[in-house]
Parts: structure tokens; sequence; C-alpha cells
């Protein structure tokens, strides 16, 4: 008896939980929901959207939905380029770059129903200038002046000449975006102000949010025609979106699997996991090497060039020679990364036409001073090709071989010879010795690399770097990490040998679809080198070179319009880099992305290529491909 | 008056002395870190690709170094952090400036103490009754049971937290995968959200509470084992006492008093969250916040919270001093 009440209880309380373990709630139908991966949850102060006042966690949706910026990148990026959201006309200088023109689109409306126009674009661009603690306070202090000359045209005039202000209002990740002047104007103190609930530019507005900050649910505005979305593309299909974070990777993956996420940004272990165990999921490629390559960011390690014997050329071109990059491709990613030599040399189809193209005669040509007579060309065109003989020998494959363009978008543009022997020359060339399959410092020490480091292993740059480490360990070198929490700090602060690189850890990464790398190279210059123990202001890695600063200068004064004339800059500037080997890229960045398709369908793939896949995951861009996706018909 | 004179009035100094102390170096420590608040926000630009010229860094610096109110001595810091702390303040959190710090704890202090006070509770009550019992009767469902609980206790935490997870939210879905409250239920006070809020809560109470159970179940089986062997315990079952009586009134109240002690010191810890919990569940809490702040060197987010904790800790103590000559004759009489 006592067994059968059990049992009923138990029964009862299963039951009963079972419709509490949904992610909606009623009112909130699944099939009308999309449901992304809260990347950087949780929100650091859940319900303050005041984003121009510092870290919102703001791909929460706040800037997917809530703001827009006047330019931005091209979600499309086999078309790339630069769009005009907010603005009607591309940036418009006078002659020496120190007025600004802008002209705006109309007929854009905030969600409480007030007109955009350039009283927003002014009180936005003032209010930053005037407030000590908002975000772009900085980049604004060059701002003379900033006024309307009539409803959609806003002038700023600045202190200097500068041909790239307008960058600092262009969407990358991350933008001076216009704040709702109506709203802000009548708040006390602008910076204190928690913006609840946000008044959105956006196709959507905000719904509810977690308490705790791990989730965010956001519905589409009944006026989204009067968005920039509505005005360029179309209807978001979704009504609903949610963002939510559920915790840990295996978390994450227990909810694709359960259909409670829609898209998912992980590892490659996760990839292949969840390719494995649902029948419903699917990522950018059908088959290997699945993932997106197209990020527009590279990881690799970096070098402190005020140490020894980092300082020196020849030890930091042994180091990459003595990598195989292939066998590194397949330890860390199972080969599915795409490979790049340069380090904003991103690999996707405008990059690979305005550097790669260009460039590759001159890698061929690249030669080396062995010593005594003997040179060495490095360059491996063939690189990508090894890769995907690897690959065919395990997966299923339908790269074709032939078609050059194919494979070097998919794998990488080529990389260095594996030559361990060519490496030893050159180490010793400088007084390096091999005992006993182990490497001594001209003094006779024993050489040890120490490699600093963040602490979270599913990072991608802390997966690559574990993996060259093992190369380099393979040729005979010591190597130890510094793993801290404090990395950021330490590099800034150039006390480290060799770093990972994250995101920005060369130098600031490329538009990736605008050919402009001033804001790759302008942290190169000599002037913000500083000695070890003092924080510079430009990259940690401490080099510098008077014809780097020959081509920031000549950046400085070219037109952003003037790709032909940017593009001969940057060309030049990555010669230089890479004939110094002032880092070793290894990959640009994978984007290792799953989509389950039981509730949403038309995802990115290559033969419907309309967006980089992980604008479903964190990118801004997202509000403009969301009229592609198409309800699965699953209730 | 020779008992407040003997022994109230030193504990009030010690706890003084002790809190004052713990206060300090919650205070010192954080600024020995080597991560520095301003640079982890120029990083945090960095890290997502946002471009600010070199020039430009410059000048937020210093507009940071005064906003954080990092410019002073350290000493002045001090002085001024005293002055803040009698007033319940612990000025803006940097990392989320301007919020208020008392805010930002304020948001996350409810979850993590109605989480942990009710399981600390439950499985203190839980594991101070099965212990007795186990330790002082040698049943043979007994052994098994503390067999069970020896194979439990080593189980790493996320480990255990990962296999219930799967196993109830993801195998049998019964429970929600993570976080404190159900979508779009608003915290608004009805029957609805308090049962999605305990709903929620169940299973990172269910592991909190089987971590908690099993080692404080252990130390007190040990401590009621070495009880039962005493000469007063020999002496009342001789006498024919009854066994219950035995158990609970001569074994089981002599063997909790080191567990009230740990009580005390648990309910100290209660307000630094638990981190990994909250991690693996996606819960709210102050855990996460703690580590956060660490991670971005927000020293008054650190200050603030530790306050909370060493306040607790210190109280907590004083509190069972107090407590104690009321539950021990023998403190009471020396």
């Amino acid at each position: 008896m006592k067994r059968l009440v059990f049992f009923l209880v138990m029964l009862l309380f299963l039951s009963f939980s079972i419709g509490f373990s949904q992610t909606l709630p009623p009112g909130i139908p699944r099939n009308e929901t999309l449901i992304l991966p809260f990347l950087f949850a949780p929100l650091p102060v859940p319900g303050n959207w005041n984003q121009w006042a510092g870290w919102r966690a703001q791909n929460c949706g706040l800037h997917q939905f809530a703001t827009e910026a006047l330019w931005t990148l091209n979600p499309n990026v086999e078309e790339g380029g630069i769009i005009n959201a907010l603005a009607a006309e591309p940036p418009i200088y006078n002659e020496d770059f120190t007025k600004l023109t802008i002209k705006l689109r109309k007929g854009i409306y905030w969600s409480d129903g007030v007109e955009f126009t350039a009283d927003d674009v002014v009180y936005t661009i003032l209010t930053v200038r005037d407030t000590e603690g908002l975000d772009y306070h900085g980049p604004m202090q060059i701002v003379k002046n900033a006024y309307t000359v009539d409803r959609y045209t806003a002038v700023v005039e600045l202190n200097k000449p500068n041909s790239r202000f307008h960058t600092y209002l262009m969407e990358r990740w991350g933008a001076l975006r216009p704040m709702p002047k109506h709203i802000f104007e009548k708040v006390d103190d602008v910076l204190a102000y928690d913006f609840n609930p946000p008044v959105s530019i956006g196709p959507y507005v905000l719904k509810d949010c977690d308490p705790g900050g791990y989730w965010v649910l956001w519905e589409k505005r009944k006026d989204w025609q009067r968005t920039v979305t509505g005005k360029l593309f179309g209807e978001p299909k979704p009504k609903y979106v949610l963002f939510i974070n559920y915790g840990t990777a295996e978390k994450n993956t227990m909810a694709m699997l359960r259909h409670d996420l829609d898209a998912l940004q992980g590892t490659a272990e996760q990839l292949i996991t969840l390719l494995r165990m649902s029948k419903t999921t699917r990522s950018y490629r059908k088959n290997w090497p699945y993932i997106d390559p197209r990020d527009i960011s590279t990881r690799g390690p970096g070098f402190n060039h005020l140490v020894y014997p980092y300082n020196n050329k020849d030890v930091r071109w042994a180091l990459a020679l003595s990598i195989d990059i292939v066998e590194l491709a397949v330890s860390t990613y199972d080969g599915m990364v795409a490979m790049t030599p340069g380090l904003p040399l991103v690999v996707n189809k405008t990059f690979y036409e305005w550097y790669f193209k260009p460039l590759e005669p001159w890698l061929e040509e690249l030669t080396l001073d062995l010593g005594n007579g003997e040179t060495f060309k490095p360059w491996d065109s063939r690189a990508p090709w090894r890769l995907l003989e690897w690959a065919k020998k395990n997966y299923k494959v339908n790269i074709d071989p032939n078609n050059e363009e194919e494979v070097r978008l998919a794998l990488g543009y080529g990389w260095w010879k594996y030559a361990p022997d060519v490496a030893e020359k050159l180490l010793k060339k400088n007084g390096f010795t091999k005992k006993n399959g182990k490497w001594y410092l001209p003094n006779g020490k024993p050489w040890t690399i120490t490699i600093l480091r963040g602490p979270d292993p599913t990072d991608m740059a802390n997966i690559v770097i574990l993996g060259v480490a093992e190369q380099w360990k393979k040729f005979g070198i010591n190597v130890v990490f510094n793993v801290s929490a404090a990395s950021s700090t330490l590099a800034l602060n150039g006390k480290f040998e060799v770093l990972n690189t994250a995101h920005g850890g060369f130098a600031g990464e490329p538009w990736g679809l605008h050919p402009d790398l001033y804001r790759c190279f302008n942290a190169l210059k000599s002037d913000f080198v500083k000695p070890i123990g003092e924080a510079t202001l430009g990259w940690g890695g401490r080099w510098s070179d008077p014809k780097m600063d020959e081509i920031i200068s000549q950046l400085e004064v070219t037109r952003w319009e003037d790709e032909k004339g940017i593009i001969e800059l940057g060309l030049e500037g990555l010669k230089l880099e890479i004939e110094n080997m002032i880092a070793i890229p290894v990959f640009n960045c994978p984007i290792t992305i799953v989509f389950d398709e039981y509730y949403w369908a038309n995802w990115p793939s290559p033969d419907n290529d309309y967006a980089r896949s992980d604008n479903y995951t964190t990118w801004p861009q997202l509000k403009y491909i969301l009229h592609k996706i198409q309800p699965a018909g699953r209730k | 008056m020779s008992f407040v004179k003997r022994y109230l009035i030193p504990r009030l100094i010690q706890y003084i002395l002790v809190t004052f102390l713990g206060l300090t170096a919650v205070f010192l420590f954080p600024r020995f870190l080597p991560v520095s608040p301003i640079e982890q926000q120029l990083a945090q630009y960095q890290t997502f690709g946002v471009y600010v010229s070199p020039e430009q860094q410059e000048e937020m610096i210093q507009t940071l170094k005064q906003l954080y109110g990092l410019e002073g001595t350290l000493w002045e810091q001090f002085v001024v952090f005293w002055k803040r702390l009698f007033k319940g303040d612990f000025g803006p959190s940097l990392s989320r400036y301007p919020t208020p710090v008392t805010k930002v704890i304020g948001m996350s202090l409810p979850w993590t103490i109605g989480l942990l006070s009710v399981t600390t509770i439950l499985s203190w009550i839980i594991a101070v009754l099965a212990g007795g019992i186990v330790g002082y009767y040698r049943k043979r469902w007994m052994e098994a049971f503390d067999i069970f609980v020896m194979i439990i206790r080593p189980i790493p935490y996320y480990v255990m937290a990962l296999i219930l997870l799967i196993l109830l939210a993801y195998v049998f879905p019964i429970f929600p995968l993570s976080g404190g409250v159900g979508i779009a239920r608003g915290l608004t006070f009805s029957w609805q959200t308090i049962l999605s809020i305990l709903k929620h809560a169940i299973l990172p109470a269910f592991t909190l509470l089987i971590v908690g159970i099993s080692w404080q179940f252990q130390s007190m089986k040990l401590i009621v084992q070495s009880v039962r062997t005493e000469d007063h315990v020999w002496y009342s079952r001789t006498a024919g006492v009854d066994d219950r009586k035995v158990v609970f009134n001569h074994v089981i109240r002599n063997a909790m008093l080191p567990m009230i002690t740990q009580l005390g010191l648990q309910f100290g810890s209660i307000f630094s969250g638990t981190l990994i919990t909250e991690m693996v569940f996606a819960y709210p809490g102050v855990g996460w916040i703690l580590y956060d702040a660490v991670m971005k060197a927000d020293y008054n987010l650190i200050m603030g919270i530790m306050c909370i904790s060493v306040i607790a800790v210190t109280t907590s103590i004083f509190l069972l001093d107090l407590i104690y000559p009321f539950l021990d004759p023998r403190v009471r009489y020396r």
C-alpha cells in the first residue's frame, strides 16, 4: 500500500512538473519564437539598458534590436561593403577632413512613435562629448561643434583633421549609435539613467528579462515598417526573439537537443556532438569542415618585441617554421579552420580579392636568409590542399580540389612550410644550440618559452595556443603557461614573452568588408611603444618600424572611399608585418555554429549564402537577416 | 555582572577587532591584484574589436581614474572607505559604473539567501538527525546508508550537478535547465511566480542538500560514535532510561555542539554565494557577481560583497559565543 501511494505521489509530481520544464510560457508560441544564444550573459545590471553608459552585455538583443548605427557592415559577406543604415548616404567630408556632413534616412521612427531626426544625432554627439564616463567620451573630444542643417542633415565640425571620424559612428561590433533625444534630454543624469524600458529604433521591443540576467525576450514592433530593417529588407519572421544562456557548454548542448535553442556557437566538440546526436541540426556546411570560416578576426601567438630572444626576427621565423599547420589545425579544431599568414588578413571573398591575390606573388618570392649564403622560400601555397587530403581520409568532403578559390576560401589562403630543419639553421645562425633534442639559448641556459594566456579553456585563442605549444615542444623547446585572469593588464604592461591572442590582441581587427586597415596599423605606431612595466596605448607586442609609421601617416590622408589607394597602403603594411613575422597568426577565428531546423529553417549555407552565420549569435546586423528564416511548420 | 565582565565584554572586543581587521584586509587585498579596473575596461573595448585611438585612450584613463575614485594615496582611499562604510555606501561598481554597489548586491543577494539559507538549515537538520541515529545504532540498512554517503561525498560537485541535470532536466525533462524564474513571468507576487521560483530552485537546492548532508552527516556520525561510549551514556542505559531518550537527550544533544559552530560559520558564508551552483544552473546570485568583480578588478564591488560576508561571519561567531552558555552548561559554569 505504501509503495502504491509513493508511486502515485511520484506520478502526480512528474505530471505536475513536466509543464514547468518547458522554456516558454503559454502565450509565447514556440513556433513564433526564435531562441538564440546569449553569449556574454549574464546582464551586468538587469533592467539597465543605457548602453551609452557602459557595458550592458549588448548582444542580449540590445544592439541587435534597440539601437541602430548610421552605417554598418553588410551582413552578406558575399556582397561585402558598408551599407547606409540610419544614414541615407555615405559620410561626406570637406577637403581637409575637419567637417563631416551626415545625411539621414527619412521615415524612421522610435518605438514610442517619435520620428528619428538629425536632432538625435547632434544631441548624441554633443552629450557624449560633454559627459564624462559615457562610452566614446574620449573619441568625441575631437568634436568642435555639431549642428543640424535641416531635419535630416547633421554636420560635425572637428578640432583637427580626421578622415576616419565617421568610423566611430559605424557599426562593426560596437559604435556610437544615436540616442533618443526626446527621452534623454529630460533626464538629469544621463550616466545614471537606466533607460528602462528601452525605446527601440530597431524592429523589436523589449518584452521581459531575467532578474538574474540570463535571458532577454523581445517582441516584434507592430510598426516594424518604420525601421531601417523594414525599409531595406522586409518583415522579420519571428514574432518573438529570446536570447538565453543556459549556463555551461553542456547545458547549451542539452538545450539544443531539447529544441530549446535554435542556434549555438561553441567549440568543435559541441558542433560534432550536436550534428551526431540530432537529426534536425546542421551547420553552415553540410559536410566537413562544417564551420563558417569567415569571421573578421585572426588568432595565433604574439611576441613581446622588447624581450630577448623574441626581438630577433630569425627566432620568430624559426618558431613559425617549426609549426606544422595541418597538424595544428587537426589537433585543435579537427581541421575545421581557415589558415592565414597575416594579422589582419582575414579569410573571406573581399579580402581574398583585395589583399590575398595581389600578395600571393610576393609571398611566393619571399626569401629568408639562413646564413652562409643559404636562402629559403617559406611560403606553402598548397597547405590548404594538404589539409583537404587529410580530411578526405576521415570525413565526407565536397570541396572541389581543382577549384582554387573554393579551397582557399574554405580552408585558408596557405601558410608557412613545415621546415624544422630550416628553423634549426635560423636558430643556430643566432648562437642557439640543440643537445639531446632540447634547445639551449646562446648563453647555454635551457630555452623555455612562457606563454601568457587567460583562464577560459574554451576560448578559441587558448585552444590554438595549446596546440602551438605542443608543436614547439615537439621541436625541442620547453613551454610553460602563465595562466592569469589579469592577462589583459599584463599584456598592456608588456609583462610577457609570448601571448595567445584574443580578439584585438594583436592590434585593432579589420573591418573585414571594407579594405581600410588603418585601425589595425595605427596601434603599431612607434609613438606608442612603452617600456616594460608601463601600460602602452598601442599594441602590447611593442613592435614598430619607421616604414609602418609612414604607411599610417599616408592612410590618415587617404579618403575612406579611395579603395584603390587604401589597398595599396594596406598591402605595403601587410608585407612589412609578414616579412618581420611580428606575430604568428595561424587561423581565422572559426565560427563553429550549429542550427536546429526543428522550428526554423532556411539558415545560411554555401548554397544560400545570405549572411555570415554568426550574425545569428552575437552580431548587431541580426535584424537585417530575420526576414530570411522560415518557420519549419511545427506547432 | 561577572558574566558580562568575564565573558561578554572580552568577546565583544574580540568581535570588533576581528571585524576591523577583516574589513581592512578586504580594502587592501583587491588593490594588490595584478589587474587594473581601468585597463580591464580598455581591454573590454579591444575584446569586441571596438577601436579607440591611443590618444583618446589616454584621455579615457584619466577620466576613469577620477570617476572611479582611484586618485589619491592609499591612506586617503582607506579613510574614504571607512566613511562610506558607516553610511552603508560602497560607492559605484567600477565594472557596472555608475550603478551603486548596494544596488548590484541587492539584486542578487535575495536569490542567494533564499537558496542557501534553506539548504543550509535543511541539510544541517537532516545531517544531525541522520548522523546521530546512524552513529548510535548499528543496523544493517544504516550501514548501507553510510556506505552510500561515503560513495557520494567524494564526487566533485560539478560532476554530480551535471549528472542530476542530465537525468532530471534532459533525459526526464522534469525540471527547467536553468534560471531563477520562468520566462516572461515577471517578478510579480502571484502563485504562479512563487511556483515558478520554487520549481527553478529545486534542482540547485537538491544538489546543495546532497553535498551539505553528506559531509555533515559523516562529521556528526563520528562525534556520536565517540559520545556514545562516554560514561554518562553507559550510566543512562544501565539505569534503564529509554533508548530514544538516551539518543536525543544525552547523545545527540552533546554531539551537536560542534555542529552548531559549523552551522554558524556556514551562515556567515552564505553571503559570498555559491559560484559553481550559480554557473552550472545559470542561477542568479552573489557568487557570480563576486567572480566577475575579481576578474574585472571591481574594487568597490569586491569590498561590498566581502564586507557583508566578513560582518556576517564575525557576527555569527559572536552570536554563537553568546548562545553557547545557554546550550552548554559547562561554558556557563566556567
